[in-house]
């Protein structure tokens, strides 16, 4: 827990990795999320039927992203700039293991195109491809 | 060379979706970027993997994007020059 807090910028409650099982800079980082019902979204989506939403799982891939960097992101700026061919097989819930695997794809002028796909218990629940920007939006 | 050209500025089109508009109405010279275009950093990797697709050739480094990325003519000299390499 402490290597993500060093690597990433972000905090509780919007730190959406908790461990990283595997990390090859540059080629492939596996990653895990543990759904709980204490978790904020749950709350409001929805009432009475928590579902993850669809948008999380995506700031999931990118926040996994950020292990595909050598060095540690914090004081750089890496934004989320473009989600191309998302899609959501199917929903994930309070209780969930969540498995969060991402390759890079290509990479130019400081903008790089990044495959990901998240996974229970081998089963894929969403798969996009994401671009990542340095600098600022 | 000028069927290149109407290939690249057909690319172009298609790979960054810029819908309603024809090869012709892409002026050779204009900048692809900023001004002319006006296509972003995104754009630009988009182009680079578009060039590699459809032509085969690899634009190494952002030096050699920034060359080939000046305008139209600037991206079909560099497509026909690596091609024959």
């Amino acid at each position: 827990m402490q290597d993500i807090l060093a690597q990433l910028p972000h905090r509780p409650p919007f730190l959406l990795v908790d461990r990283v099982i595997a990390r090859e800079p540059g080629t492939r980082v596996v990653a895990e999320k543990m759904l709980t019902l204490g978790d904020p979204c749950f709350q409001g989506h929805f009432e009475g039927n928590p579902v993850l939403p669809g948008v999380l799982m995506l700031e999931m891939l990118a926040q996994a992203a950020g292990f595909l960097e050598a060095g540690s992101l914090q004081g750089q700026r890496i934004f989320l700039a473009g989600v191309q061919e998302a899609r959501f097989k199917a929903a994930a819930f309070p209780g969930d293991r969540l498995e969060l695997e991402v390759r890079p794809e290509a990479a130019f002028g400081g903008v790089s195109k990044v495959r990901g796909e998240i996974r229970r218990q081998g089963q894929t629940l969403c798969t996009a491809t994401l671009l990542l920007k340095r600098g600022g939006p | 060379m000028n069927d290149l050209k109407a290939r690249v500025k057909t690319m172009i089109i298609e790979r960054l979706k810029l819908d309603g508009m024809t090869p012709d109405q892409i002026d050779d010279q204009a900048p692809l970027f900023g001004d002319g275009l006006g296509l972003d950093s995104i754009d630009a990797l988009e182009l680079v993997l578009a060039v590699e697709q459809t032509f085969g050739v690899k634009i190494e480094d952002e030096a050699s994007g920034m060359k080939a990325f000046r305008n139209v003519d600037a991206l079909t000299a560099y497509i026909a020059e690596n091609q024959r390499a």
